[in-house]
């Protein structure tokens, strides 16, 4: 019997939830667009930072380099809210980069988000220069590579792994709730993502709106997916 | 480049070669002229590939002088764009024929690529709608081949082949046996070439030399 009731309870939520996302709800599509643009700009700033200091981790050697690794390879587990919670700490009114007033704004949750997905980005560009094929160094060098050149090729090459890394980054912010409740607030209209509005939506009870964007964090869920499963495949053949 | 022909193109004094630090090749002396055709003959780990590569300048010497045409090599890069090598297997870049053939080329930002990159391709047997594909589209043989017109395309003075005819059926063999002449023809280049495919080595050079645990065996007077 209570089977049933939210058997029923998931199909009506379900419905009025298609019904929200096709009539344009001005409020489900405004969390949308913010995760894009959070997403959007977390991860340019990650792909900025993340890319040529993954290359400098996997291609270098270096004093202290196998410390720097093991601190990323922590860092990508590290909990949202432990990120929400000492970046909260910098950019509250008390904390040293108060004045910059960042609190509770997109740029404050993307500084969070990047947090998040930098030691990904690092991790995963690292191995991949570091597990290019052993012969790639002596083929570029034997067709007259030098300097520059020699670098952005090796990187190119490990372009495949590269575009996974980022995507797998991209999944872990735009799925994350930790760092955009803490340091977003979950402002209607202004810092409301899609997670953080399922939280809110399901807690006052209204699952339609919840399972709209649901949907769409699971459509979102799916290409990502997709694009993964056709990149390992790319980087295989 | 011009070549003297009084001067070796390569001379080797008292060197000592070998991965880190380790030695697996000692040379007391050798001298190559611009001749034809040299092969290093000899059984697996008789050094032959660590010399190619010492000769590519892909490897320093632990110790000992490897000059080029006269001049101290490494130190100012000398030679390293004149000398190019075809690895043992091959390795194609995760690109298009084209690219892969064309890559060298624009390194040393030469011109009239695309006739070069067709020239090439056409010497080891490709037609040149072949360059139209991905590395991942062709069959071993096939990469072999374009990875080896990625190296003539370049025009190098020296050309070195590691194993040439590893894996490869007797037709593709007898193609590259052509191509080393015709390399030497065309441009005069200067093939060296390590194998132990003696039978296939009498339609391409008669001079020898013969290595043995990391040391020069037998060399032509």
């Amino acid at each position: 019997m209570k089977g049933c009731v939210i058997l029923n309870f998931l199909s009506e939520g379900f419905l009025q939830g298609f019904d929200l996302l096709f009539s344009g709800d001005e409020e489900v599509w405004s969390a949308v667009f913010e995760t894009l643009k959070l997403s959007s700009l977390s991860m340019l700033v990650s792909l900025l930072i993340g890319i040529p200091a993954g290359f400098a981790l996997g291609h270098f050697s270096f004093p202290g380099r196998r410390a720097v690794r093991l601190l990323v390879d922590t860092l990508l587990s590290i909990p949202t809210v432990v990120v929400g919670l000492f970046v909260y700490a910098f950019i509250s009114n008390r904390g040293p980069l108060g004045s910059f007033e960042l609190l509770f704004t997109t740029s404050g949750m993307a500084i969070g988000q990047t947090i998040l997905a930098l030691p990904i980005i690092m991790a995963l560009t690292a191995s991949a220069v570091e597990n290019t094929d052993r012969r790639l160094r002596f083929t570029l060098l034997t067709l007259g590579a030098r300097g520059r050149r020699l670098l952005l090729s090796t990187l190119w090459e490990a372009r495949h792994q590269i575009l996974l890394a980022a995507v797998t980054a991209y999944g872990r912010v735009t799925a994350e709730v930790g760092v955009s409740m803490m340091l977003g607030g979950n402002i209607k209209w202004h810092t409301r993502t899609i997670t953080t509005a399922i939280t809110l939506e399901t807690g006052k009870g209204n699952f339609a709106t919840g399972i709209a964007l649901g949907v769409l964090l699971l459509s979102l869920s799916f290409v990502l997916n997709w694009s993964v499963s056709f990149l390992r495949g790319r980087s295989a053949a | 480049m011009t070549i003297d022909a009084r001067i070796p193109v390569y001379q080797l004094n008292d060197i000592v070669c070998g991965y880190e630090g380790k030695p697996v090749l000692r040379v007391e002396s050798l001298s190559l002229y611009d001749d034809g055709p040299v092969a290093f003959v000899g059984h697996n780990g008789s050094g032959k590939s660590t010399l190619l590569n010492l000769l590519a300048f892909l490897l320093p010497p632990i110790s000992g002088e490897l000059m080029f045409q006269g001049a101290t090599a490494g130190e100012s890069g000398r030679g390293s764009l004149d000398a190019t090598m075809l690895l043992q297997d091959p390795y194609l870049l995760r690109r298009s024929v084209f690219e892969n053939v064309a890559y060298g080329l624009k390194a040393r930002g030469m011109k009239d690529v695309r006739s070069r990159v067709v020239e090439a391709l056409e010497m080891v047997g490709l037609s040149p709608d072949f360059a139209r594909r991905l590395w991942y589209q062709l069959s071993g043989g096939e990469a072999r081949r374009v990875a080896l017109a990625s190296r003539l395309a370049l025009r190098t003075k020296v050309l070195l082949l590691d194993e040439p005819t590893a894996n490869v059926d007797e037709e593709s063999a007898q193609l590259i046996a052509q191509v080393i002449l015709d390399a030497r023809r065309m441009w005069g280049a200067l093939p060296l070439i390590a194998t132990h495919d003696l039978q296939w080595l009498d339609s391409v050079t008669q001079r020898r030399i013969f290595m043995r645990r990391g040391r020069i065996e037998r060399q032509p007077a």
